[in-house]
C-alpha cells in the first residue's frame, strides 16, 4: 500500500504499525488510490497523500461556462443556492469563499458525490463531463472586489 | 399585586360592549385557565389566548427580563415553548435538542436535554431554512418532528426516548419541521416539501407506541385521501368523488406537492381536525392544468380513521404559491344574526376567510392587506374572481406588481391569536408584493423542484413593509395597527390582562394594549423573532412571558447578509430590505419576561 509506506518513512511510530497486519502492506497492487487529492487540507507531517489527480477538460472555456449556467438551471441548483448562485437555503457560491476548498476538483468533488452537510450527490444524474461543466460555470462567475466588508461607513 | 385563579374569562362588562362575541369554540378552551401552555397554539381551538390577567396594560410598561438563554444553535427559531407544571420545554431547530428548564429552581437550571441523531441530509432538504414549530404535551410524553423525517415522544419526566417513528422520506424531498397535535390518542404530523415534488399527506400515530395508523393523502385518488362516500361531501361541489385526482393531468399528483408545515386544530364538539394543505408544484402552472386539489385548501378529518370529511380550496389552480398554511382557528361567531360555528384564518392569499367548520362553506372573505390577484371570492360558488392579468405561467414570462407576494399576507409561519375578551383577532402583517415569473422545471427526486423567480418590492398600503393589526372577522375591518419597519415574522398572544404580544424581524419583544395598539414595553432581544410568544403561571405563582428570538427560515433566505456563522457565505444585503442586516444576525435564545 503505497501511502503506508510513505507514512511509515514520514513518522516512525507508524514505521510500528506498518510492520503489523493492521496496515495491509501485503495488498499493494490492487488498492485503489482514495479518492482525489483535496489541495486545501493541511497534510499531517507535511506529507500530502498520493491520491488520483482530476483535471478540469475545459478549465476557463468561455463556452463551457454558458452551457454551464443552463445546467445550474435545469439542475434546481438555482433551487437551493439562488438564481446566478447568489446564496439561498444553501450558501453563495459566488462570494469567492469554499467551504469544502476552492479548487476545481474539490468542487467536482462537491457536485459529483455531495457533501454531508445537505449536498446531494449529482454524479448519478449528471456524469463526470456534465459535473466539469458546471465547476467552469461556477470557477467562471466574477469575485466580489470587497470581500470582507458588508457595509461602507458613511 | 392581584393574583386571581382565573376562570375562563367573559366578563360582563365585555359581554354587553361586544354583544355579538359567543363563546370561543372547542371544549378545552372553555376550561379553567391552569396557566399552563402544552400545545403549540394553548388550546385545540388554536386561540393563542391566556386567561392570565396579572400582566395588564396598565403595568405591562414594568415588563423586563428574568431570565434568558442560549439554545447554541443558529437556525430559525419558530414555533414556541411548552409550559408544564413546573418545567419549559424547549425544542431547538436543527439538530433539534429537546431543553427541559425546572422552573422552580434558581436559574431555572436544566433537568435534562435530549439529543437526537437528526441526518444532516435534512439540511439540504428543508427547503426554507433549519427551522422548527414545536412541540406537543400528553399523556406524560413530549411529542416533537426533527427535521429529518421522523416523529419522537420523550418522557416528560425523565427525558428517555419513548419511541420514534419515521414518517417522512427525505429522498422525495419532505422534511418535517411542523408541530404535531395530540388528540386523544392520535399524533397528528405532516410534511414540509411543496418545493420539492412531494406527495403530501397528513399521517395519524397511535399515541402509546409511535405507529403509523393512517395517511391521508392531500390529492390524488380518493382511496388515498381517504374520501369515502357517505362520509366525504365538498359543499361547493356537486359530485364528490375523484376530486383531488381529477383536478390534475394523470399521474401529476403523484408529484404535486400539498405539504403540511403549518397548523392543526381540532374541535372535540364536531370530533374534526383542521389543517391546511400547502401549494402545488411545480410553481409553473402550464406544467398542472386543472384545479389541483387539495392543494391550498383546508382539510377537515377525523382523528381516529383519518377519514376526510369535507374540504375547500382557497386558490384553485395556484399561479402564485398561496400554501393555505396558516393557523385555522377554531370560534363561534354571530354573523348575520346567527350564531356559527366557524374557522378563521388569515390565508397567504390575502383574504381573511370565516368557514362553517361543519361543512366547508365560506361565510365571508375580505381582504386584510392590499390584494390585486383577485377582486372578491364568490360565496355562492367558493371561487376567487382572479384577475386574469396576474396569472402566471411559464409562457407569459414576468407577471408584474402580484399583491400580496408568497411569503403571504401574513406567513402561516406566524399564527394569529384571538380573544373572547375583545372578540379581535391579532396578527402579524406583511406589506410586500412581488413580480412572478415562471420557468418549465424537471423533477429530480431529492433536490428541489420550482421553476419560478419572483422579486420582491414594497406593497402600496404604507412605508412600512410590515405591521401587527387587531382585526373585527365580523366586520371584516382592521381595529388598529402597529406599522413595523421591516416583514412582521412573529406569531401573535393575547391575554385576559387585555395585552398583546408580539416580536419583530429587527429583534424587538413588544407588548400592546389589545383595545388600542398603543406600545407598552419593547425590549431588543439579541436576534430577530421570527417565533411565537407564550404566557404562562410560575411556580411562584406569577405571571410570565416567554420569547424565542433567532432569525432564520424564510427570512435568512431574502434578508441578505444576515448570516455570519458561516464564514463561506456571504451575501448582498436584500434588494428590498436593504437595512435587515443592519439590526440584526443569527442566534437563538429563549427570553423570559415579567414585572
Amino acid at each position: 500500500m503505497k501511502s503506508g509506506h510513505k507514512l511509515a518513512a514520514a513518522l516512525p511510530i507508524l514505521a510500528l504499525l506498518a510492520t503489523t497486519s493492521y496496515v495491509r502492506s501485503e495488498t499493494p497492487a490492487e488498492a485503489p488510490l482514495p479518492a482525489i487529492q483535496p489541495p486545501s487540507h493541511i497534510a499531517a507531517g507535511h506529507s500530502t497523500p498520493p491520491a488520483g489527480v482530476l483535471t478540469n477538460p475545459y478549465k476557463g472555456d468561455a463556452d463551457t461556462a454558458a452551457a454551464g449556467a443552463e445546467a445550474f438551471a435545469s439542475m434546481n441548483c438555482d433551487g437551493c443556492h439562488g438564481g446566478g448562485a447568489t446564496g439561498f437555503a444553501a450558501p453563495s457560491l459566488a462570494d469567492g469563499r469554499w467551504r469544502y476548498g476552492d479548487s476545481e476538483e474539490e468542487i467536482f468533488q462537491s457536485i459529483y458525490y455531495g457533501r454531508p452537510k445537505g449536498m446531494p450527490a449529482f454524479g448519478g444524474v449528471m456524469g463526470a463531463d456534465g459535473t466539469w461543466i458546471l465547476v467552469t460555470y461556477l470557477k467562471s462567475l466574477p469575485v466580489p472586489d470587497n470581500k470582507t466588508q458588508s457595509w461602507e461607513t458613511p | 399585586m392581584v393574583r386571581v385563579r382565573l376562570t375562563y374569562r367573559l366578563a360582563v362588562p365585555v359581554l354587553l360592549s361586544f354583544s355579538w362575541i359567543l363563546l370561543v369554540g372547542g371544549g378545552a378552551a372553555k376550561a379553567a385557565e391552569d396557566g399552563q401552555w402544552t400545545m403549540p397554539g394553548k388550546d385545540y381551538a388554536s386561540t393563542r389566548y391566556s386567561g392570565l390577567d396579572e400582566i395588564n396594560a396598565k403595568n405591562a410598561k414594568g415588563l423586563h427580563p428574568v431570565w434568558t438563554f442560549s439554545t447554541g444553535v443558529l437556525g430559525g427559531h419558530q414555533g414556541q415553548p411548552l409550559v408544564v407544571k413546573n418545567t419549559m420545554y424547549v425544542v431547538t431547530p436543527y439538530p433539534n435538542v429537546l431543553y427541559a428548564f425546572d422552573l422552580s429552581k434558581e436559574g431555572y437550571p436544566l433537568r435534562w436535554k435530549y439529543r437526537p441523531v437528526v441526518s444532516p441530509n435534512a439540511i439540504g432538504i428543508a427547503c426554507c431554512g433549519l427551522i422548527n414549530r414545536g412541540a406537543s404535551y400528553a399523556d406524560g410524553k413530549i411529542i416533537f418532528n426533527l427535521l429529518d423525517g421522523h416523529t419522537v415522544a420523550v418522557d416528560a419526566e425523565t427525558g428517555r426516548e419513548v419511541w420514534m417513528t419515521k414518517i417522512a422520506d427525505m429522498s422525495e424531498g419532505e422534511t418535517t419541521p411542523m408541530a404535531p397535535l395530540v388528540t386523544k390518542d392520535r399524533v397528528i404530523v405532516g410534511a414540509s416539501g411543496g418545493e420539492f415534488g412531494i406527495y403530501g399527506w397528513l399521517k395519524g400515530l397511535d399515541l402509546q407506541t409511535g405507529k403509523i395508523v393512517w395517511t391521508g393523502r392531500n390529492l390524488g385518488p380518493d382511496a388515498e385521501v381517504l374520501a369515502k362516500p357517505g362520509v366525504f361531501n365538498s359543499h361547493y361541489d356537486s359530485d364528490d368523488t375523484e376530486l383531488a385526482s381529477k383536478s390534475w393531468p394523470q399521474d401529476v399528483w403523484k408529484e404535486g406537492g400539498g405539504p403540511v408545515w403549518g397548523w392543526v386544530s381540532y374541535d372535540p364538539d364536531l370530533d374534526l381536525l383542521f389543517y391546511g394543505a400547502g401549494n402545488p408544484g411545480p410553481y409553473n402552472t402550464e406544467q398542472r392544468p386543472g384545479d389541483n386539489k387539495w392543494t391550498n385548501s383546508v382539510l377537515a378529518r377525523r382523528p381516529s380513521d383519518g377519514s376526510l370529511v369535507w374540504a375547500y380550496q382557497f386558490t384553485p389552480h395556484d399561479s402564485w404559491d398561496y400554501d393555505a398554511a396558516s393557523v385555522l382557528i377554531v370560534v363561534d361567531q354571530t354573523i348575520g344574526g346567527k350564531a356559527r360555528k366557524v374557522l378563521v384564518t388569515f390565508n397567504k392569499n390575502g383574504f381573511q376567510y370565516t368557514l362553517d367548520r361543519a361543512t366547508g362553506e365560506v361565510l365571508s372573505a375580505k381582504p386584510y392587506v392590499h390584494v390585486n390577484w383577485a377582486k372578491s371570492v364568490d360565496l355562492k360558488t367558493g371561487r376567487p374572481a382572479v384577475d386574469p392579468a396576474k396569472e402566471t405561467g411559464a409562457s407569459k414570462g414576468m407577471v408584474k406588481n402580484v399583491c400580496p407576494s408568497l411569503e403571504g399576507g401574513v406567513s402561516p409561519v406566524a399564527p394569529a391569536a384571538y380573544s373572547p375578551r375583545t372578540g379581535f383577532f391579532y396578527t402579524s402583517i406583511n406589506n410586500l408584493c412581488m413580480d412572478f415569473g415562471a420557468t418549465p422545471v424537471a423533477r429530480i427526486a431529492g433536490t428541489p423542484y420550482i421553476g419560478a423567480g419572483t422579486p420582491y418590492f414594497l406593497g402600496p398600503d404604507s412605508k412600512n413593509l410590515g405591521g401587527f393589526i387587531a382585526w373585527d372577522a365580523t366586520t371584516g375591518k382592521r381595529v388598529w395597527e402597529s406599522p413595523e419597519p421591516f416583514l412582521a415574522w412573529s406569531g401573535a398572544l393575547v391575554t385576559g390582562g387585555d395585552v398583546a404580544f408580539y416580536g419583530t424581524l429587527d429583534g424587538y419583544f413588544k407588548s400592546v394594549d389589545a383595545k388600542t395598539g398603543e406600545v407598552l414595553s419593547k425590549f431588543k432581544v439579541g436576534s430577530g423573532v421570527v417565533g411565537n410568544p407564550i404566557t404562562y403561571r410560575g411556580p411562584d405563582g406569577k405571571q410570565y412571558v416567554a420569547i424565542y428570538a433567532g432569525i432564520g427560515g424564510d427570512p435568512d433566505l431574502f434578508s441578505g447578509d444576515v448570516v455570519s456563522g458561516d464564514q463561506t457565505d456571504v451575501r448582498p444585503p436584500s434588494d428590498f430590505m436593504k437595512d435587515i442586516g443592519r439590526h440584526t444576525s443569527q442566534g437563538g435564545m429563549v427570553w423570559i419576561f415579567g414585572l
